[in-house]
């Protein structure tokens, strides 16, 4: 399992209370099944592991995660990140970064009353640690839902209060009451950022974005907008390292990050996928694919990358590994605003495309063959001149006159006002007149396989070992035998690919 | 036959058929809930409390729990599961490409992955008549099989572990603790633990080894998932008839490698969760009544075999069973069907206790289903939804976004133990390569990693409940990993015979179509089912795990799986005050289901109401 910074505990001891806990003196203790919540396991944390030499005022920061209409692939997708890791961020583990306390339905010890009071602190504005908000999925419009429950609810009020006193609360009622008192509002994945699947055509809820549902004057107590972190499902680590960023800034220990003019981080977000794609050079030389799996540009089957911003192809989706076009996944968009439905039906071609691949068709159909032309002298040995002894060459592509031509004039230009290897000048030559052992045994053209050099030994009484000759092959070569474990009938070669 | 309930009988050939002498086969009288002893009851003693969970929390999405306890008699009276959350997703599904379902059906859930759009991507092939070629077919069944990989620990070591942990166990019942010091296990050589309380130590949250490792352990699998599917959550390369992976050796390679580092962990697991398991069983026997109800469990199968699968209805009774989990219903412990034609035409799906209209029977669109068999008004293809954001929460009536899917009218579960227990007492298992269906248990083969290669045997449960099903959990993570390494290596061997193909080519027909995708999560069954005309999606649905799992009570009185577990849960917390009772056994029998609230989500789009989708994304509980 490859290494990450934290594999191994720390040793100190969470399971025993500090002195001045809170919950356990909560009017009754459903849902309280530590006899501590996330916010105290974190301080006993600080306190017995030495986490409060921090640099910086803050010590601790309180993540609320909410989710509205969401999938909780945000929630998933950040789990994986590695540039940090979430456990680097809820253990302190980062100098500088506070001591993330996360309330989180998926990731909280305590349940009920005793995970809504902190919500209901934050908006009374009664918590003593700053606080920043999270927020997963669109935001519904609760007008809907005057007369019934709400389209997405979170915990219900009052806490400790009798069942028929109740109600639920709705999660987009947490943001109207948390936003102004954060530190900062980041809203993660594209339905959070600009709507998404849940705000898309037809849809029944009136479903909208953090931004949209905030509005233009938002700001949070430290100043800043509506920080998005679009992708459907983001990029975990394009949400982790923001977060980290976000919260060195608030620190005092880095500026501000640069955000974009729709509150993305700037510098993950400014380049399209298409720049990064591995697939890109494929496009600029005309070659596109045809059919799923094929390894060429995806852009005729339906890829949106060259107009998308995002950075997956560069990033990978986890750990570095994968991303969309990189495994042969056409872009959808879902990094963008107008996801879905400007990017919709998926798997048809962007209209946009026909021009420019029309374009880069027709300059392949020049760049192709002279690339190939260089490419095809390039994977020769100096040493090779007709012929490749290869034991593998049964086939090798074969020189013709034409590409000795243009070799010829390449090989000139090549090296026109520039040094060609080797002591060509005189001057370039040992003074002492001392030539390498090559030159010696061989002459000037020592450049050649071993039979000419044989033929040339002779004609320089150079001293030759037995075994330096090339071998006959005198025994006959054992073919591996086929293992079938499953049966399958052989495939024939014609309809490879 | 298999059913009990409905009037479903069969001829010669094995065709269903309706008894003809019922004159409405599938009416039903609706079943009023009655609480007025529970309310005399809670008027009346101070010691019977409600329980109002909102949310429950380290479960995936929102999920609210409402029960009536009696902490004198140490029982649950009442209990009800709540979803609270709902999007909307057929709805907006509706009058689209059916090409969009794939990626808009798995936004549905961010913690299923892939397994959405799979089921998706099925359907949409019955519907256009196409299937995958076979190197096509066993990179699905590797990456759907990774997805469990990472899902199960996740749930493990992240959601239900803490329940189990030091901090949990010291604060609920600290003479367990004190127990748990001296209990020696029996197999630190494996897992390197010498005390039940050092396993409990480990699995603290933040700081524990198990926790950390557990965390950790999830994106060895996403790495490899993303090699072949492009991203995690959401795949980006399932496409209908296939995939649009590029595949060569080197992605293979790297899969091979990141299945290979996870096995260890997986081995590890079946002994911790064996030793905590005994553990509890033996501190006090009670414990075998958490989370306990009736086995009654259903599957739908899941990962092909790729020299099987077609992809059409007709003969999904045939390719069901070349599966590497076997399909199947198991009532009160007996199988009592393995074929897919009859797990479907038993379906059916209720609203009277979620916030939705009913629907009317005189839209019915289908009676039969493509190999005419009869099917229920209330069947998927039938259903019409009407999301009803009008109802105020009342336990007499209506309580939750989810609905109420039911077989044959039993209250069933989903979860990786019904893949297991049908695939196991089948015998029907055909890929014996490291696997073995003995009719009582599962055998695994698990080859040498840096542990030992060890034979690893899950064997049908005499007890059902919660740590039975957290048990299942940690065998079924070394069952998927042997799926996926079984495909991986038919994998490299097709690719070399020159079965490269990962697509089928299709066109999007224009005529009237219907599809249904049978699949599974990492949580259980889930199906899919479309109905089509004029190239565009009129009707879409979708049925979860959790759905099922989450279920309020049926038309018919019976309270839905979480329900009923927790009904039988006693209470074995250790409390001087009501005010110290936390509710730890409810928690512990909630979160073996390992609810998937986004999931619970139904999809459904239909020509004349607005349709809707039920979400039981984490709800808050009441």
């Amino acid at each position: 399992m490859p290494q990450r910074l934290i594999v191994s505990p720390t040793t100190a001891d969470i399971a025993e209370p500090l002195a001045d806990e809170q919950s356990r003196n909560f009017p009754n203790q459903v849902g309280n099944v530590a006899g501590a919540t996330m916010d105290e396991l974190a301080e006993r944390l600080m306190k017995r592991a030495g986490r409060e030499e921090m640099p910086g005022p803050l010590k601790k920061v309180v993540v609320f995660w909410m989710s509205g209409m969401g999938c909780d692939g945000c929630t998933i997708s950040t789990l994986g990140a590695t540039e940090p890791t979430v456990e680097e961020l809820l253990t302190g583990s980062i100098p500088g970064v506070p001591i993330v306390v996360l309330h989180h339905y998926a990731a909280s010890i305590e349940s009920g009353d005793a995970f809504t009071h902190a919500l209901e602190q934050a908006a009374k504005g009664e918590l003593d640690d700053p606080y920043v908000i999270v927020y997963e999925g669109s935001i519904p419009d609760e007008n809907l839902t005057v007369y019934g429950e709400p389209w997405a609810a979170e915990g219900s009020l009052p806490t400790w209060a009798p069942d028929e006193e109740r109600r639920s609360v709705p999660t987009a009622e947490w943001v109207y009451r948390l936003a102004p008192g954060a530190a900062a509002t980041i809203a993660i994945g594209t339905c959070a950022t600009w709507g998404g699947i849940p705000a898309a055509e037809g849809n029944p809820t009136g479903a909208m974005s953090v931004m949209d549902f905030l509005g233009e004057e938002y700001r949070s107590a430290y100043g800043l907008p509506v920080i998005n972190v679009p992708g459907c499902a983001p990029v975990g680590d394009n949400f982790t390292e923001t977060v980290a960023m976000l919260l060195l800034f608030l620190n005092k220990q880095a500026p501000l990050p640069e955000f974009d003019e729709i509150g993305r981080p700037a510098w993950l977000f400014k380049e399209t996928v298409h720049r990064h794609c591995p697939r890109a050079g494929w496009y600029e030389e005309g070659t596109f694919a045809e059919e799923y799996g094929d390894r060429e540009c995806l852009v005729e089957i339906g890829c949106w990358g060259p107009v998308v911003n995002c950075n997956i192809t560069e990033r990978g989706a986890v750990g570095h590994m994968g991303g969309c076009m990189v495994a042969g996944g056409v872009c959808i968009g879902c990094t963008m605003p107008g996801f879905p439905d400007k990017f919709t039906p998926f798997y048809k071609k962007p209209p946009g495309s026909t021009f420019s691949t029309t374009g880069s068709r027709l300059l392949g159909m020049f760049v192709r063959p002279l690339r190939r032309l260089s490419q095809l002298e390039r994977n020769r040995e100096s040493r090779w001149h007709d012929e490749v002894p290869s034991g593998w060459a049964l086939e090798y592509d074969t020189t013709t006159v034409t590409h000795k031509v243009v070799e010829y004039f390449y090989h000139k230009l090549q090296y026109f006002r520039a040094e060609k290897p080797g002591r060509q000048d005189e001057v370039e030559q040992y003074s002492s007149g001392w030539v390498t052992p090559a030159e010696a045994a061989y002459g000037e053209h020592y450049q050649v396989l071993p039979e000419k050099r044989a033929k040339l030994a002779a004609r320089h009484n150079a001293p030759r070992r037995e075994w330096t000759a090339p071998q006959a092959l005198e025994r006959e070569v054992p073919v591996s035998p086929s293992v079938d474990p499953y049966g399958l009938v052989h495939h024939d070669l014609e309809e490879r690919e | 036959m298999c059913f009990q309930n409905l009037p479903i009988e069969f001829d010669e050939q094995g065709r269903a058929y309706l008894r003809e002498e019922v004159e409405n086969p599938y009416a039903y009288q609706r079943h009023e809930i009655d609480r007025s002893r529970i309310e005399e009851l809670l008027a009346r003693n101070g010691h019977i409390k409600d329980v109002n969970i909102d949310p429950v929390t380290r479960v995936a999405g929102a999920l609210a729990f409402h029960s009536v306890v009696d902490l004198k008699e140490r029982r649950v009276y009442e209990a009800n599961s709540v979803a609270t959350l709902f999007r909307g997703y057929e709805v907006i599904l509706k009058g689209r490409d059916p090409r969009d379902a794939m990626f808009i059906s798995s936004r549905v859930c961010g913690v299923c992955g892939g397994v959405h759009s799979v089921a998706s991507s099925l359907a949409i092939e019955m519907a256009f008549g196409i299937a995958p070629p076979p190197l096509g077919l066993a990179l699905r069944n590797i990456q759907l099989a990774l997805d469990f990989c990472l899902d199960n620990p996740l749930h493990l070591y992240i959601l239900a572990g803490p329940d189990f942990s030091e901090v949990v166990v010291k604060n609920t019942n600290p003479s367990l603790w004190e127990r748990a010091k001296k209990a020696e296990t029996r197999h630190a050589d494996v897992h390197g633990y010498e005390t039940i309380a050092e396993i409990m130590t480990a699995l603290n949250p933040l700081t524990g080894q198990l926790y950390l490792e557990g965390l950790n352990a999830t994106r060895v699998p996403r790495e490899a998932y993303a090699i072949l599917y492009g991203k995690y959550p959401h795949p980006q390369t399932v496409v209908p008839g296939g995939l649009s992976t590029t595949v060569s050796l080197k992605e293979l390679n790297e899969t091979h490698n990141r299945i290979v580092r996870t096995l260890d962990f997986g081995k590890k697991g079946v002994f911790i969760w064996n030793e905590l398991t005994d553990f509890f069983y033996d501190a006090d026997p009670r414990y075998k009544e958490v989370g306990k109800r009736p086995k009654n469990l259903m599957d739908t199968g899941i990962w092909d075999d790729p020299f099987a699968y077609d992809g059409t209805y007709a003969n999904a009774p045939e390719w069901g069973l070349r599966r590497w989990a076997t399909p199947g219903i198991v009532i009160d412990g007996e199988l009592v069907t393995t074929n897919l034609h009859h797990i479907n035409v038993g379906l059916e799906e209720f609203v009277e206790h979620s916030y939705y209209e009913d629907w009317s029977n005189e839209t019915l669109r289908h009676r039969f289903d493509p190999a005419g068999n009869p099917i229920s008004p209330h069947h998927p293809w039938n259903k019409e939804t009407k999301p009803a954001p009008v109802h105020k929460r009342s336990w007499k009536d209506r309580y939750t976004w989810d609905t109420c899917p039911r077989w044959d009218r039993h209250v069933m579960e989903a979860g990786t133990y019904a893949r297991m227990w049908t695939t196991a007492a089948a015998q029907q298992l055909p890929h014996t390569r490291f696997l073995e269906s003995t009719g009582h248990s599962l055998k695994m083969h698990v080859p040498k990693t840096v542990l030992p290669a060890m034979d690893l045997e899950w064997r049908i449960p005499e007890v059902w409940n919660a740590f039975e099903r957290n048990r299942n959990r940690a065998y079924h993570i070394v069952y998927c990993q042997l799926v996926a390494y079984e495909n991986l290596l038919l994998a490299m061997d097709l690719l070399k015979r020159g079965y490269t193909k990962v697509a089928t080519p299709y066109e999007v027909p224009q005529d009237h179509r219907i599809g249904v995708g049978f699949w599974g999560a990492g949580r259980g069954w889930l199906t899919h089912h479309l109905e089509m005309d004029k190239g565009a999606l009129i009707n879409y649905q979708i049925i979860t795990p959790s759905t099922i799992n989450a279920a309020p009570v049926d038309p018919f009185g019976n309270p839905g799986a979480y329900e009923e577990a927790v009904l039988n849960t006693p209470i074995l917390e250790e409390f001087d005050k009501p005010e110290e009772f936390t509710g730890i056994d409810i928690f512990r029998a909630i979160r073996s289901f390992d609810p998937c609230m986004p999931c619970t989500t139904h999809i459904y789009a239909d020509d004349h109401v607005v349709s809707r989708e039920v979400n039981t994304c984490g709800c808050g509980i009441e």
